[in-house]
């Protein structure tokens, strides 16, 4: 049996590899329940102490219950003063050996760091060998998460509560009598508080975006089913640009975000619109902390995290690349810079949700916003039909005086030629019929290219 | 996989930018672990999060773009999610006196001039009595071969600092009194170079004495060694047989 060996790779990995040994080490790689790996490390110590052989070794316990004054859960790690630590203790409901190593440790990091390796390692089954259960807790389908993450989810901390006390212990019997019942809710209690306060984050998070969205399509009746569809499709990302381009409506809306509880994630992203840099940065440490919980939702719910300010760094970047190689019309007068300070300016009402890409940007471009009457010169795509039969699309400059307006219009009939062969940089103009409430100043040059210009053609 | 030469993108910035954050905590912890300053001067901090954060912006940029621009040195510390607890040193001119040498070498460590890097632990009459050395090599060609680069470094980077936490149970005691100093080892006329450039004023490098450089009857103690795509590293321990004396 692999259970006789145990001692023999105990010593190794302490004597001769001069490793710190945690208990939770010891389960994932011998494979073993973490209550075993305690008891293993428990006999070697005794085994050890009665050899009195000349290794120093240093072991480390977990004592944990209720304080005297607080009556609240207590967990300690420390090195064999244990009568100081009992007599604080009203109710002591285990000990256990959590670690064994050659060198004395100063400070708990080290045993933290030997744990967080092979936990990162094992994330995907990290309660495998896990003393602590949850049958409520399995890892969400992806198709339900998209779906699921806009619904309230205020009851979670009650229902996960009742839940801990329906926790059920494990096979096998820990050293100590009280400590499975006793532990899980300590250890349920900061877990549930975790979780409550994930949930939160993220439901705070959508719900803006739901509100966004239904303000958004106040005008249009299209507007939420697209959305619905939209962010179907493209999930958190596409939601995110979205919210972007949304951000650069009115004081009004914001308003309407403002009453949403504050959280640290998702307020730099809502109230600074053009802290969109800064907000990417914040979500970045928020990303990486929650990349370390470990769970199947929080795994999901952190990958999602990481796309999206992915995408928000991206995005900025593809701002930049479109306007350089081809939009529809540039206006030579105009700078194509001027469009990345964009949100301030008066937004346009109405904005047709399925376009996640920072289209709307360039409208802001004339901070007056207001049509004005203009000579200039401007890049137009003419169709025509060559000699062959195909229908060819080419970029012409001609000088026209016009409104806005005027120029959407032109360029609303132009599209309808388009042939289905040509790029897609040719295309979507129909995104501009949604957010045209004409106050915005739209459909000038740097135009973004919308990718889902190809869900408009009919 | 991409092959690149060093030329190609500004990885040697980037390494060195690693390298020296991870020095830092080196030296610091090495401080801590052999009490060679009073422990009361030390704070727990958490570490490796920034040079993670600097790699993820950079070299998947760079993957994926072709262009790489550094971020300029950030505070080391963050109060981000902990992966690693490290000690680090409130002592101002410590801290002062430590960053000022890991700038003077990042440049060295840019063009690959760095052989080793090494921390001396001198007793009170200015023998060595341990010596920490990390042996860098950084290879000429870097093939980046996953995107998982930078996680893998920092997960090598992360093993060092628990091995420098645990090495007090190879090393014998240090006697009291004891002061540290680093040595870099570089290659050809490197340091040549480095007095043109000063790089910071009223900080100068000199020629290391002999005394300070050789150490009577040492004992080798391994400790740990890494190899990635961008960066070798070996760390051991050279100490005095006895150290007392």
């Amino acid at each position: 049996m692999a259970d006789q060996f145990y001692l023999e790779n105990i010593d190794e990995f302490v004597t001769d590899q001069n490793k710190i040994v945690t208990y939770k080490w010891l389960s994932y790689t011998l494979g073993v329940h973490v209550n075993q790996a305690k008891q293993m490390l428990y006999d070697y110590v005794e085994r050890k102490r009665k050899e009195n052989s000349g290794a120093q070794l240093h072991v480390t316990y977990l004592v944990s219950g209720s304080l005297l004054q607080n009556g609240h859960s207590v967990i300690y790690v420390l090195t064999d003063c244990f009568s100081s630590v009992k007599s604080k203790l009203a109710v002591t409901a285990s000990i256990h050996v959590y670690s064994i190593q050659k060198a004395m440790l100063k400070d708990s990091g080290p045993l933290f760091n030997t744990d967080y390796d092979i936990l990162k390692s094992n994330l995907q089954n990290c309660s495998k060998f896990s003393a602590i259960q949850c049958a409520a807790a399995v890892p969400r389908a992806p198709a339900e998460s998209l779906s699921s993450r806009k619904f309230d989810q205020s009851d979670l901390p009650a229902s996960s509560e009742t839940q801990a006390s329906e926790l059920t212990t494990n096979g096998h019997g820990p050293p100590a009598s009280k400590q499975v019942s006793q532990q899980p809710k300590g250890i349920m209690g900061m877990l549930v508080s975790k979780a409550a306060t994930k949930p939160q984050e993220t439901n705070k998070e959508t719900k803006p975006e739901a509100k966004e969205i239904t303000n958004a399509s106040s005008a249009g009746g299209k507007a939420p089913g697209k959305a619905n569809t939209m962010s179907n499709f493209f999930g958190k990302a596409a939601m995110n640009k979205l919210k972007v381009n949304l951000d650069s409506e009115q004081p009004v809306k914001e308003e309407k975000l403002v009453e949403q509880p504050p959280v640290s994630v998702t307020e730099p992203k809502l109230a600074a619109p053009t802290g969109l840099k800064k907000s990417s940065k914040k979500a970045e440490p928020v990303k990486t902390q929650q990349k370390e919980k470990k769970g199947g939702k929080r795994v999901e719910l952190s990958d999602d995290e990481a796309k999206e300010t992915e995408n928000m760094k991206k995005k900025r970047r593809r701002i930049k690349l479109p306007e350089s190689d081809s939009s529809e019309d540039e206006v030579f007068p105009d700078s194509p810079e001027t469009y990345e300070a964009e949100s301030p300016s008066p937004p346009p009402p109405v904005f047709s949700p399925p376009d996640p890409l920072p289209k709307e940007l360039p409208p802001i471009k004339s901070s007056s916003g207001e049509s004005k009457r203009k000579r200039r010169r401007v890049l137009k795509s003419k169709t025509f039909v060559d000699e062959e039969g195909c229908i060819v699309t080419e970029k012409v400059y001609e000088s026209e005086s016009c409104t806005d307006s005027e120029e959407e219009l032109k360029m609303k009939t132009s599209s309808v030629h388009r042939p289905p062969a040509t790029a897609v940089k040719k295309e979507p103009r129909e995104e501009r019929k949604g957010p045209k409430k004409g106050t915005a100043a739209l459909g000038r040059a740097n135009r973004q290219v919308s990718i889902t210009g190809f869900f408009q053609k009919k | 996989m991409t092959t690149l030469t060093r030329q190609d993108l500004n990885f040697g910035q980037v390494v060195a930018d690693v390298l020296c954050e991870f020095l830092e905590v080196a030296v610091h912890l090495i401080l801590y672990v052999r009490e060679v300053y009073p422990v009361g001067i030390f704070q727990k901090r958490k570490k490796y999060n920034v040079p993670v954060q600097i790699f993820t912006d950079d070299i998947i940029k760079a993957q994926r773009n072709s262009v790489i621009c550094p971020r300029p040195h950030s505070p080391l510390m963050s109060n981000d999610s902990a992966e690693t607890s490290a000690y680090m040193s409130c002592h101002p001119e410590l801290n002062q006196y430590i960053q000022d040498t890991l700038h003077c070498v990042k440049p060295l460590l840019e063009k690959n001039d760095v052989e080793k890097v090494v921390v001396v632990i001198l007793d009170k009459e200015h023998r060595p009595v341990e010596k920490f050395v990390f042996e860098i090599t950084q290879p000429p060609l870097l093939s980046i071969s996953s995107d998982s680069l930078l996680s893998h470094v920092e997960q090598l980077l992360r093993a060092f600092i628990l091995k420098i936490s645990v090495c007090d149970a190879v090393l014998d005691h240090n006697p009291p009194g004891c002061t540290f100093t680093v040595l870099v080892h570089t290659r050809e006329a490197a340091t040549r170079n480095m007095e043109k450039i000063q790089v910071i004023k009223d900080f100068p490098w000199i020629l290391a004495d002999e005394q300070d450089v050789h150490m009577h009857d040492p004992r080798l103690i391994p400790l740990k060694t890494m190899t990635s795509d961008i960066l070798k590293m070996q760390l051991y321990v050279e100490e005095r047989a006895h150290k007392s004396s």
